[in-house]
Protein backbone atom coordinates (compact mmCIF):
# COMPACT_ATOMS: atom_id res chain seq x y z
CA UNK A 1 0.00 0.00 0.00
CA UNK A 2 1.38 3.07 -0.81
CA UNK A 3 1.12 6.49 1.21
CA UNK A 4 1.01 10.09 0.37
CA UNK A 5 2.74 12.53 2.73
CA UNK A 6 2.17 15.63 3.23
CA UNK A 7 4.10 18.51 5.34
CA UNK A 8 3.71 21.96 5.50
CA UNK A 9 3.59 22.68 8.98
CA UNK A 10 6.98 25.26 8.49
CA UNK A 11 8.28 27.07 5.52
CA UNK A 12 9.10 24.49 3.57
CA UNK A 13 6.42 22.35 1.41
CA UNK A 14 7.65 18.83 1.49
CA UNK A 15 5.59 15.54 -0.11
CA UNK A 16 7.18 12.28 -0.30
CA UNK A 17 5.27 8.91 -1.40
CA UNK A 18 6.27 5.36 -0.17
CA UNK A 19 5.27 1.84 1.41
CA UNK A 20 6.84 -1.77 2.09
CA UNK A 21 9.63 -0.89 -0.02
CA UNK A 22 10.35 2.69 1.80
CA UNK A 23 10.24 6.03 0.35
CA UNK A 24 10.10 6.10 -3.22
CA UNK A 25 9.93 9.66 -3.72
CA UNK A 26 9.99 12.78 -2.11
CA UNK A 27 10.44 16.68 -3.28
CA UNK A 28 10.78 19.22 -1.02
CA UNK A 29 11.08 23.09 -1.75
CA UNK A 30 11.59 25.62 1.34
CA UNK A 31 12.67 28.86 -0.25
CA UNK A 32 9.18 28.82 -3.06
CA UNK A 33 6.33 30.09 -3.59
CA UNK A 34 3.52 30.17 -1.01
CA UNK A 35 2.14 26.85 0.20
CA UNK A 36 -0.97 27.29 -1.56
CA UNK A 37 0.64 27.40 -4.67
CA UNK A 38 3.21 25.06 -4.25
CA UNK A 39 1.64 21.90 -2.98
CA UNK A 40 -0.57 20.67 -5.69
CA UNK A 41 1.84 21.19 -7.89
CA UNK A 42 4.50 19.11 -5.83
CA UNK A 43 2.49 16.32 -5.72
CA UNK A 44 1.20 16.00 -9.40
CA UNK A 45 5.12 16.07 -10.12
CA UNK A 46 6.71 13.54 -7.31
CA UNK A 47 3.57 11.16 -8.65
CA UNK A 48 4.39 11.51 -12.25
CA UNK A 49 7.60 11.14 -11.60
CA UNK A 50 7.36 8.10 -9.89
CA UNK A 51 4.75 6.72 -12.42
CA UNK A 52 2.30 6.39 -10.01
CA UNK A 53 -1.33 7.31 -10.07
CA UNK A 54 -3.65 9.06 -7.23
CA UNK A 55 -6.14 5.84 -7.21
CA UNK A 56 -2.96 3.62 -6.06
CA UNK A 57 -2.73 5.44 -2.79
CA UNK A 58 -3.96 3.59 -0.01
CA UNK A 59 -3.28 6.19 3.07
CA UNK A 60 -2.62 10.02 3.35
CA UNK A 61 -0.11 11.15 6.05
CA UNK A 62 -0.09 14.74 6.85
CA UNK A 63 1.45 17.05 9.79
CA UNK A 64 -0.99 18.17 12.35
CA UNK A 65 1.79 20.55 13.02
CA UNK A 66 2.35 22.98 15.70
CA UNK A 67 3.81 25.61 13.28
CA UNK A 68 2.58 27.73 10.93
CA UNK A 69 -0.76 28.64 10.85
CA UNK A 70 -0.93 29.86 6.75
CA UNK A 71 1.10 26.49 5.90
CA UNK A 72 -0.90 23.81 8.27
CA UNK A 73 -4.45 25.00 6.59
CA UNK A 74 -3.44 24.65 2.99
CA UNK A 75 -1.96 21.24 4.30
CA UNK A 76 -4.03 19.90 5.85
CA UNK A 77 -7.41 20.85 3.61
CA UNK A 78 -5.71 19.58 0.43
CA UNK A 79 -4.53 16.21 2.65
CA UNK A 80 -8.43 15.84 3.78
CA UNK A 81 -10.00 16.64 0.35
CA UNK A 82 -7.78 14.17 -1.23
CA UNK A 83 -8.56 11.04 1.46
CA UNK A 84 -11.83 12.16 1.03
CA UNK A 85 -12.22 12.30 -2.58
CA UNK A 86 -10.26 8.85 -3.13
CA UNK A 87 -11.53 7.51 0.19
CA UNK A 88 -8.96 6.44 2.08
CA UNK A 89 -7.72 7.16 5.75
CA UNK A 90 -5.81 9.24 7.04
CA UNK A 91 -2.59 9.57 10.04
CA UNK A 92 -1.76 12.80 11.55
CA UNK A 93 1.92 13.34 12.91
CA UNK A 94 2.90 15.93 14.62
CA UNK A 95 5.54 17.86 13.73
CA UNK A 96 7.48 18.29 16.70
CA UNK A 97 7.42 14.17 16.13
CA UNK A 98 8.81 14.00 12.90
CA UNK A 99 11.72 16.75 14.28
CA UNK A 100 12.54 14.30 16.97
CA UNK A 101 12.31 11.01 14.66
CA UNK A 102 15.01 12.63 12.29
CA UNK A 103 17.51 12.69 15.08
CA UNK A 104 16.51 9.23 16.89
CA UNK A 105 20.38 7.86 16.90
CA UNK A 106 21.41 10.88 19.29
CA UNK A 107 22.11 10.02 22.64
CA UNK A 108 21.01 13.17 23.96
CA UNK A 109 18.00 14.54 24.75
CA UNK A 110 16.56 15.47 21.53
CA UNK A 111 14.23 18.43 21.66
CA UNK A 112 12.22 19.98 17.75
CA UNK A 113 11.59 23.99 18.67
CA UNK A 114 9.88 25.22 15.88
CA UNK A 115 9.59 28.86 15.45
CA UNK A 116 5.89 29.98 16.67
CA UNK A 117 6.36 33.20 15.58
CA UNK A 118 5.73 36.56 17.45
CA UNK A 119 8.93 35.54 19.37
CA UNK A 120 7.45 31.93 20.79
CA UNK A 121 8.95 28.83 20.14
CA UNK A 122 6.77 25.57 20.06
CA UNK A 123 9.31 22.78 22.05
CA UNK A 124 8.82 19.28 23.07
CA UNK A 125 11.38 16.57 24.53
CA UNK A 126 11.99 13.26 23.45
CA UNK A 127 14.30 10.07 24.32
CA UNK A 128 15.68 7.19 22.68
CA UNK A 129 13.83 4.23 22.84
CA UNK A 130 14.36 1.17 20.21
CA UNK A 131 13.23 1.94 16.77
CA UNK A 132 12.62 5.42 17.05
CA UNK A 133 11.87 7.95 20.13
CA UNK A 134 9.42 9.22 22.89
CA UNK A 135 7.92 12.40 23.91
CA UNK A 136 8.76 12.58 27.33
CA UNK A 137 7.03 16.19 28.16
CA UNK A 138 3.81 17.72 26.82
CA UNK A 139 4.28 20.04 23.83
CA UNK A 140 4.48 23.54 24.43
CA UNK A 141 4.62 27.26 23.51
CA UNK A 142 6.43 30.26 24.88
CA UNK A 143 8.54 32.57 24.66
CA UNK A 144 12.64 31.36 24.30
CA UNK A 145 13.52 31.93 27.67
CA UNK A 146 10.57 29.62 28.81
CA UNK A 147 12.40 26.74 26.97
CA UNK A 148 15.72 27.34 28.57
CA UNK A 149 14.00 27.28 31.46
CA UNK A 150 12.31 23.95 30.83
CA UNK A 151 15.76 23.17 29.69
CA UNK A 152 17.69 23.80 32.92
CA UNK A 153 15.10 22.23 34.73
CA UNK A 154 15.95 18.82 33.81
CA UNK A 155 19.76 19.22 33.42
CA UNK A 156 20.06 16.78 30.69
CA UNK A 157 22.47 16.42 27.72
CA UNK A 158 20.17 18.14 24.74
CA UNK A 159 20.43 18.13 20.99
CA UNK A 160 17.67 21.18 20.01
CA UNK A 161 16.96 21.28 16.26
CA UNK A 162 14.45 22.94 14.19
CA UNK A 163 13.88 26.26 12.27
CA UNK A 164 13.23 27.67 16.14
CA UNK A 165 16.42 26.38 17.20
CA UNK A 166 18.09 27.69 14.38
CA UNK A 167 16.73 31.26 14.58
CA UNK A 168 17.31 31.58 18.57
CA UNK A 169 20.48 29.48 18.31
CA UNK A 170 22.29 32.47 20.35
CA UNK A 171 19.72 32.78 23.02
CA UNK A 172 19.23 29.19 24.19
CA UNK A 173 23.25 28.74 24.15
CA UNK A 174 23.56 31.84 26.05
CA UNK A 175 21.33 29.84 28.82
CA UNK A 176 21.97 26.47 28.75
CA UNK A 177 24.67 24.40 27.56
CA UNK A 178 23.79 21.99 24.48
CA UNK A 179 24.13 21.56 21.07
CA UNK A 180 22.08 23.20 18.45
CA UNK A 181 21.88 21.59 14.80
CA UNK A 182 19.41 20.69 12.24
CA UNK A 183 17.67 19.55 10.35
CA UNK A 184 15.67 22.57 10.26
CA UNK A 185 12.57 21.38 8.53
CA UNK A 186 10.49 18.35 9.53
CA UNK A 187 10.88 15.85 6.71
CA UNK A 188 8.22 14.52 4.52
CA UNK A 189 10.08 11.32 4.08
CA UNK A 190 10.07 10.84 7.74
CA UNK A 191 6.25 11.34 8.08
CA UNK A 192 6.14 8.55 5.70
CA UNK A 193 8.16 6.08 7.21
CA UNK A 194 6.50 6.87 10.94
CA UNK A 195 2.53 6.55 8.86
CA UNK A 196 3.98 3.17 7.47
CA UNK A 197 4.63 1.60 10.66
CA UNK A 198 1.43 3.06 12.12
CA UNK A 199 -0.51 1.80 8.75
CA UNK A 200 0.84 -1.46 9.50
CA UNK A 201 -1.25 -1.74 12.72
CA UNK A 202 -4.19 0.28 10.90
CA UNK A 203 -4.20 3.18 13.34
CA UNK A 204 -5.10 5.16 11.07
CA UNK A 205 -8.13 7.81 10.87
CA UNK A 206 -11.17 9.00 8.76
CA UNK A 207 -10.48 12.63 7.02
CA UNK A 208 -12.93 14.50 9.56
CA UNK A 209 -11.23 13.21 12.60
CA UNK A 210 -7.64 14.49 11.82
CA UNK A 211 -7.27 18.43 13.62
CA UNK A 212 -4.26 20.64 13.44
CA UNK A 213 -2.33 21.22 16.44
CA UNK A 214 -2.26 24.90 17.28
CA UNK A 215 -0.99 24.59 20.53
CA UNK A 216 -1.68 28.18 21.09
CA UNK A 217 -2.25 30.98 24.27
CA UNK A 218 -6.15 30.82 26.04
CA UNK A 219 -8.56 31.98 23.77
CA UNK A 220 -10.03 35.32 25.43
CA UNK A 221 -12.58 37.71 24.14
CA UNK A 222 -11.48 40.96 21.97
CA UNK A 223 -12.15 43.50 24.21
CA UNK A 224 -14.57 45.84 21.99
CA UNK A 225 -15.70 47.73 25.34
CA UNK A 226 -13.48 50.47 24.13
CA UNK A 227 -15.79 50.52 20.67
CA UNK A 228 -18.82 52.52 21.46
CA UNK A 229 -20.16 52.35 18.16
CA UNK A 230 -20.36 48.74 17.51
CA UNK A 231 -23.74 46.92 18.00
CA UNK B 1 3.52 62.03 15.21
CA UNK B 2 0.55 64.07 14.92
CA UNK B 3 -0.74 65.07 11.68
CA UNK B 4 -4.19 67.03 10.11
CA UNK B 5 -5.40 66.66 6.62
CA UNK B 6 -7.11 68.47 5.32
CA UNK B 7 -9.07 66.69 2.28
CA UNK B 8 -9.56 63.12 0.96
CA UNK B 9 -5.90 64.16 -1.32
CA UNK B 10 -4.46 64.90 1.63
CA UNK B 11 -5.27 61.86 3.58
CA UNK B 12 -4.19 60.31 0.41
CA UNK B 13 -0.76 61.53 0.36
CA UNK B 14 0.13 61.13 3.75
CA UNK B 15 -0.88 57.62 3.74
CA UNK B 16 1.20 56.92 0.26
CA UNK B 17 4.13 58.87 2.26
CA UNK B 18 3.75 55.71 4.85
CA UNK B 19 3.70 53.11 1.98
CA UNK B 20 6.48 55.02 0.17
CA UNK B 21 8.41 53.75 3.90
CA UNK B 22 6.85 50.64 4.70
CA UNK B 23 8.49 47.26 3.59
CA UNK B 24 7.88 43.40 3.69
CA UNK B 25 7.32 42.23 6.75
CA UNK B 26 5.21 45.52 8.45
CA UNK B 27 1.84 45.70 10.12
CA UNK B 28 -0.02 48.70 10.36
CA UNK B 29 -3.09 48.97 12.29
CA UNK B 30 -5.34 51.41 11.41
CA UNK B 31 -7.58 52.77 13.85
CA UNK B 32 -10.42 54.93 14.30
CA UNK B 33 -14.55 55.03 14.92
CA UNK B 34 -16.80 54.33 11.79
CA UNK B 35 -16.24 56.89 9.18
CA UNK B 36 -12.89 58.04 10.49
CA UNK B 37 -11.45 57.22 6.89
CA UNK B 38 -9.66 53.79 7.70
CA UNK B 39 -10.13 52.60 4.03
CA UNK B 40 -9.90 55.92 2.26
CA UNK B 41 -6.71 55.55 4.09
CA UNK B 42 -5.89 51.87 2.78
CA UNK B 43 -6.73 53.07 -0.63
CA UNK B 44 -4.18 55.50 -0.64
CA UNK B 45 -1.59 53.20 1.07
CA UNK B 46 -2.57 50.57 -1.74
CA UNK B 47 -2.46 52.93 -5.29
CA UNK B 48 1.04 54.46 -3.29
CA UNK B 49 2.39 50.46 -3.78
CA UNK B 50 1.37 50.00 -7.23
CA UNK B 51 -2.20 48.13 -6.43
CA UNK B 52 -4.31 49.00 -9.52
CA UNK B 53 -7.49 46.89 -8.93
CA UNK B 54 -10.26 48.98 -6.64
CA UNK B 55 -9.47 48.51 -2.40
CA UNK B 56 -12.83 47.34 -1.30
CA UNK B 57 -13.31 47.03 2.84
CA UNK B 58 -12.83 43.63 3.72
CA UNK B 59 -15.34 44.14 6.50
CA UNK B 60 -17.40 40.77 5.50
CA UNK B 61 -14.69 38.84 3.91
CA UNK B 62 -12.04 39.23 6.46
CA UNK B 63 -8.81 39.92 4.79
CA UNK B 64 -8.10 40.54 0.72
CA UNK B 65 -4.79 40.23 -0.79
CA UNK B 66 -3.58 42.35 -3.37
CA UNK B 67 -0.24 41.80 -5.41
CA UNK B 68 2.11 44.75 -6.07
CA UNK B 69 5.35 44.97 -8.19
CA UNK B 70 8.06 43.82 -6.24
CA UNK B 71 7.15 40.64 -5.16
CA UNK B 72 4.90 42.16 -2.26
CA UNK B 73 1.79 41.45 -1.60
CA UNK B 74 -0.48 43.78 -0.05
CA UNK B 75 -2.89 42.03 2.65
CA UNK B 76 -5.88 44.18 4.38
CA UNK B 77 -7.74 42.79 6.90
CA UNK B 78 -10.91 44.08 9.10
CA UNK B 79 -11.36 42.66 12.35
CA UNK B 80 -15.02 44.14 12.98
CA UNK B 81 -16.53 40.86 12.72
CA UNK B 82 -14.41 38.99 15.53
CA UNK B 83 -15.33 38.23 18.51
CA UNK B 84 -12.50 35.66 20.13
CA UNK B 85 -8.69 35.95 20.00
CA UNK B 86 -7.96 32.45 18.09
CA UNK B 87 -10.59 33.90 15.50
CA UNK B 88 -7.04 36.55 14.79
CA UNK B 89 -4.66 33.88 15.64
CA UNK B 90 -6.55 32.29 12.75
CA UNK B 91 -5.90 34.93 10.03
CA UNK B 92 -2.05 34.71 11.19
CA UNK B 93 -1.31 38.18 9.90
CA UNK B 94 1.96 37.77 11.04
CA UNK B 95 3.01 35.36 8.57
CA UNK B 96 1.23 37.22 5.85
CA UNK B 97 3.43 39.60 6.76
CA UNK B 98 6.20 37.64 6.83
CA UNK B 99 6.17 36.30 3.71
CA UNK B 100 6.38 39.15 1.83
CA UNK B 101 3.55 41.02 2.46
CA UNK B 102 2.66 44.16 3.99
CA UNK B 103 -0.36 43.88 6.67
CA UNK B 104 -2.72 46.75 6.78
CA UNK B 105 -5.08 45.87 10.17
CA UNK B 106 -9.10 47.72 10.16
CA UNK B 107 -9.62 48.02 14.07
CA UNK B 108 -6.81 46.24 14.93
CA UNK B 109 -6.10 48.50 18.20
CA UNK B 110 -8.79 46.05 19.92
CA UNK B 111 -6.48 43.02 19.63
CA UNK B 112 -3.09 45.38 19.81
CA UNK B 113 -1.39 42.39 22.25
CA UNK B 114 -2.12 39.73 18.93
CA UNK B 115 -0.49 41.48 16.58
CA UNK B 116 2.92 41.81 17.68
CA UNK B 117 5.34 45.10 16.92
CA UNK B 118 3.14 47.53 14.75
CA UNK B 119 2.80 50.68 13.62
CA UNK B 120 -0.49 52.19 14.62
CA UNK B 121 -2.41 54.66 12.36
CA UNK B 122 -4.94 56.39 14.33
CA UNK B 123 -7.41 58.52 12.62
CA UNK B 124 -10.44 60.92 13.77
CA UNK B 125 -12.48 63.54 12.27
CA UNK B 126 -11.23 67.27 12.65
CA UNK B 127 -14.16 68.54 14.84
CA UNK B 128 -12.11 72.08 15.40
CA UNK B 129 -12.56 72.31 11.49
CA UNK B 130 -14.47 75.94 10.86
CA UNK B 131 -14.52 75.69 7.20
CA UNK B 132 -17.31 72.96 6.98
CA UNK B 133 -20.33 74.85 8.61
CA UNK B 134 -23.82 73.42 7.20
CA UNK B 135 -24.54 75.93 4.91
CA UNK B 136 -27.86 74.19 4.07
CA UNK B 137 -26.28 72.73 1.40
CA UNK B 138 -27.36 69.54 2.16
CA UNK B 139 -28.82 68.30 -0.65
CA UNK B 140 -27.22 69.23 -3.02
CA UNK B 141 -25.88 66.48 -5.46
CA UNK B 142 -21.94 66.66 -4.57
CA UNK B 143 -23.31 66.48 -0.63
CA UNK B 144 -20.35 64.16 1.17
CA UNK B 145 -22.48 61.61 2.29
CA UNK B 146 -19.84 59.47 4.00
CA UNK B 147 -18.26 62.59 5.47
CA UNK B 148 -15.04 61.11 3.38
CA UNK B 149 -13.42 64.62 2.25
CA UNK B 150 -13.92 66.06 5.44
CA UNK B 151 -10.89 67.31 7.48
CA UNK B 152 -9.04 64.72 10.13
CA UNK B 153 -6.46 64.35 12.62
CA UNK B 154 -3.77 61.28 11.78
CA UNK B 155 -1.82 59.77 14.64
CA UNK B 156 1.20 57.73 13.93
CA UNK B 157 2.59 55.71 16.80
CA UNK B 158 5.21 53.24 16.12
CA UNK B 159 5.58 50.07 19.19
CA UNK B 160 8.94 47.76 18.94
CA UNK B 161 11.77 49.05 17.23
CA UNK B 162 10.51 48.14 13.37
CA UNK B 163 10.00 51.70 12.15
CA UNK B 164 12.97 53.74 14.84
CA UNK B 165 15.04 53.35 11.35
CA UNK B 166 12.50 55.22 9.17
CA UNK B 167 10.81 57.91 11.86
CA UNK B 168 13.09 60.81 10.83
CA UNK B 169 12.79 60.42 7.24
CA UNK B 170 8.97 59.99 7.57
CA UNK B 171 8.65 62.65 9.88
CA UNK B 172 10.68 65.15 7.09
CA UNK B 173 8.25 63.64 4.30
CA UNK B 174 5.23 64.73 6.43
CA UNK B 175 6.28 67.86 7.70
CA UNK B 176 3.25 69.96 5.82
CA UNK B 177 1.04 68.11 7.50
CA UNK B 178 2.34 67.95 11.07
CA UNK B 179 0.47 69.80 13.62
Amino acid sequence: MLILGIETATEQVGVALGGHEGVIASFEVVRGRRHAETLVPSIQFMLRQADVELDELGCIAVDVGPGLFTGMRVGLASAKALAQALRIPMIGITSLDLLAFASRHSDRVVVPVIDARKSEVFWAMYRQVPGGVQRVSEPAVGPVDELVADLLARSQDALCIGDGAARYRDEILEGYHCEVSGPVHPSAAALVELAHARALREDWVRPNEIEPVYLRAPDAQINWSVREVRP
Amino acid sequence: MLLRADSLASTHAIAAALAGLARKGDVIVLAGEMGAGKTAFAQGFGRALGVTEPITSPTFTLVHSYDCPGKLTLHHADLYRLDRMVELDDLALHELAEFGGIVLVEWGDVAAAGLGEHLEVRLRRDDSDDSDVTDGADDADDVDEFGLDEARLIELHATGRAWAGRWDRLARELEGYRC
